[in-house]
């Protein structure tokens, strides 16, 4: 439960290494543990033991995961993106994580629990852990990954009309992927004997997936969540396309929320193909409104799942959601 | 009745490197001693060790060990291993190309590995040091399964995708010639078409030293003389780590992969002699009892064998126990069979030494040549009458047995045929 993750702050206290001066025997020893990093690596880790200004700790964190990947796959972490999944992208199992841990604690004198490992997926999300760690912030929600059923039962656009095929949400961003099956209803006619997906549809993606996380990674208030019914589009800034996108690519979509005050939500948003650019929006827009907790813990009050007789409910991944899975 | 053949060799050892390293030290009776580095100090009373050439795993942490480049191994299969880890795995690596697997034949549910080592005291030392002094907190994530005994084979089965049987021996010195007659089994009772056997050792002070507790090392400071079983002089053994790995198949994977066999393992006996926990009997009981049975589970008579690779250690009492055995088994034909130790040459492997001097029989056995136990100037009068070499013979074997025996009187005996 994310509440109990947030409320469970007990042992996050500020760290109080920074109570004793960095000797330089602590130097010696900092040198030695961070032998295998980069010198930028060993650099940021004396400033921070010397400053204790949280800002080196992002190069400390990166140039231990760096260390502890093997060197075919270092290459990925240079552009240093928190979107780089820590197990299938840097190859980095759960003993190599501990590793990584016990080498982090060591070089920045704190300390981690266990379980408070197990949500961390992605570059981005160990950077943001020890960054609230270090000063003492409570911890953002974990990163929730949603294969298309999780999907599907969450959002209030559905099949063939939903252009996600999986998606992971933070409190802090959301990313999903969609491949172009060819099957899309409208590439029959856009265009005729030549189907491209549309720059309309690819920002109606970006769009479906600032509303999941509206929907999943979104900050509320306490006993108030985000009401499916209530956000519709209204407006975006600074689109362009950049590739032409067609049956068989894989778009990778990414945003990020810039403003949120009830009603309005603004996100910047970005698809890419490989590592290719495909659309960028400065800015969309979308409207919200909050409602009471328990309104959408009631599923017949969602509006997604109709109770069937017999108490039965249709499932939110019945034939209709297949559709959407291109694997 | 199925057959079993030796199809590949893979070795790290203070005689060699790989096969021909090896071959060439036993014909030549080059030993590999040194005076150990890490023994030359006042209150280490043994100096000298068969040191492993051209590796380097002193340290505790495994990414500052060095090892020759023929061999690409990752930091994340190298993080796990113990010293001997490494060694088996180059071992592994010799072996698999000499028997001419594909990594389809190695990683196949007809294809098992059995494993034996001490563990490694050095890393078990250390990570329990620092568990006392920092906490287990501070504590490798890894160090368990780079250090209990059983690493061998958790590494061994896992780098190289072992898909059959697998499993660790613990009979201290009789370990490895334990995992070559149960990989025997394995084949027999066709359970697996193909074993992988291995024996390994650290080597090094934390795995050696000890003994000296027990004063079961040589004293001796001359690395030429220290290790000289069956010798009138000897003062006990010279210990040695490094790995040898032994391919076992059926007669069936032999023909359908048309490979040429180095020897065949007839098959094996053992007896125990329940008498002390570290002192072998004086009489060598158990020791004859288990070649006999070798013998008889595979219908040689004892005049067939040709050669004796012997377990004698150089120790005082061991090396008697053994003789008093052989005269036994083998009567009073001082003709036949020739007997040596190669340990005169490597020293003592521990758990090691059952499948590396398994491996110098079957190099024998191929290339015909039968090797001398060297560094004796005066024989112990207890093996007069033993047909004991002092120089490799280039008589060609055809039958030979070898013995293995390890603390608590376990005893085993294998015999192999030349293919």
């Amino acid at each position: 439960m994310p509440e109990q993750a947030l409320s469970n702050q007990g042992g996050n206290k500020p760290f109080v290494a920074l109570a004793r001066p960095f000797a330089p025997e602590d130097e010696v020893a900092l040198r030695e543990a961070l032998k295998r990093c980069s010198p930028s690596t060993f650099e940021a880790a004396v400033q921070y033991r010397k400053t204790g200004n949280p800002e080196h700790v992002p190069a400390v964190v990166i140039g231990v995961i760096e260390r502890f990947v093997e060197p075919d796959l270092r290459i990925k972490l240079k552009d240093a993106d928190d979107d780089l999944r820590l197990i299938e992208d840097l190859g980095i199992d759960s003993l190599t994580m501990m590793e990584i841990v016990i080498l982090v604690e060591d070089v920045l004198q704190m300390t981690i629990n266990n379980d408070e490992l197990r949500n961390l997926r992605m570059v981005g999300d160990v950077k943001t852990f020890i960054d609230c760690k270090i000063r003492g912030l409570p911890l953002p929600k974990p990163t929730k990954f949603m294969p298309i059923e999780g999907i599907g039962s969450v959002m209030p656009i559905q099949p063939p009309f939903l252009f996600l095929n999986e998606a992971s949400v933070s409190s802090t961003s959301a990313n999903g992927k969609y491949k172009i099956s060819g099957q899309e209803f409208f590439l029959q006619g856009h265009f005729k004997d030549n189907p491209v997906m549309p720059a309309s549809i690819m920002l109606e993606a970006l769009g479906q997936l600032a509303v999941l996380f509206l929907l999943e990674g979104a900050p509320t208030e306490s006993g108030k969540v985000i009401s499916p019914q209530s956000i519709f589009f209204t407006g975006c800034e600074g689109v362009r396309a950049h590739r032409i996108c067609k049956p068989g690519d894989i778009l990778t979509l990414s945003i990020k929320p810039k403003r949120m005050k009830m009603p309005l939500a603004t996100f910047e948003g970005a698809i890419r193909v490989g590592q290719e650019k495909a659309v960028i929006a400065e800015e969309i827009t979308l409207t919200f409104a909050y409602v009471d907790s328990d309104f959408r813990s009631d599923p017949r009050l969602s509006g997604m799942t109709q109770p069937a007789k017999g108490g039965e409910e249709i499932s939110p991944s019945a034939p209709p959601l297949r559709a959407a899975i291109n694997s | 009745m199925p057959r079993v053949f030796i199809t590949g060799l893979g070795f790290v050892t203070s005689i060699g490197n790989d096969a021909p390293a090896v071959s060439g030290s036993l014909r030549e009776l080059r030993h590999g001693f040194e005076l150990y580095a890490p023994f030359q100090k006042e209150n280490i009373p043994c100096k000298v060790v068969g040191t492993i050439k051209g590796f380097q795993t002193d340290s505790v942490d495994q990414e500052d060990w060095k090892w020759p480049a023929r061999y690409a191994i990752k930091r994340e299969t190298l993080r796990t291993m113990a010293p001997h880890g490494l060694f088996a795995h180059c071992s592994m690596l010799q072996a698999i190309e000499d028997a001419r697997l594909t990594p389809a034949d190695v990683s196949d549910p007809g294809t098992g590995l059995f494993a034996a080592s001490g563990g490694s005291p050095m890393l078990t030392a250390y990570h329990h040091n620092r568990m006392h002094q920092q906490g287990v907190a501070r504590c490798s994530p890894l160090g368990i399964v780079a250090s209990i005994v059983g690493t061998l084979n958790f590494n061994l089965v896992a780098a190289f995708r072992i898909l059959g049987s697998s499993c660790g021996f613990s009979s201290a010195c009789a370990s490895s010639a334990h995992a070559m007659g149960y990989a025997y089994d394995d084949i027999v009772l066709g359970r697996q078409k193909r074993m992988f056997v291995v024996g390994a050792e650290d080597g090094n002070l934390d795995a050696i030293l000890p003994f000296a507790g027990m004063r079961t090392l040589s004293l001796q400071t001359d690395p030429a003389i220290a290790s000289r079983p069956f010798d009138a002089g000897r003062d006990g053994f010279v210990g040695t780590g490094g790995a040898t790995v032994l391919v076992l198949e059926s007669e069936e994977e032999v023909a359908r992969r048309g490979v040429t066999p180095y020897a065949e393992l007839l098959g094996w006996g053992q007896a125990s002699d329940g008498y002390n926990v570290a002192i072998s009997h004086p009489e060598g009981d158990g020791s004859a009892a288990a070649m006999t049975r070798a013998l008889a589970a595979t219908r040689v008579a004892p005049e067939a064998v040709d050669y004796v690779n012997a377990h004698a250690t150089s120790t005082l009492i061991g090396d008697v126990s053994e003789a008093r055995a052989l005269k036994r088994v083998f009567k009073d034909s001082a003709a036949r069979p020739a007997i040596s130790s190669t340990k005169a040459l490597t020293g003592h492997g521990l758990s090691l030494a059952g499948a590396m001097e398994s491996g110098f029989c079957a190099l024998a056995l191929r290339e015909g040549f039968t090797p001398g136990s060297a560094h004796i100037t005066h024989l112990d009068p207890e093996c007069a009458g033993l047909n004991i070499p002092r120089a490799t013979l280039p008589t060609a074997p055809n039958i030979v047995l070898k013995n293995s025996s390890g603390f608590g009187g376990a005893n085993v005996a294998l015999l192999f045929r030349r293919a």
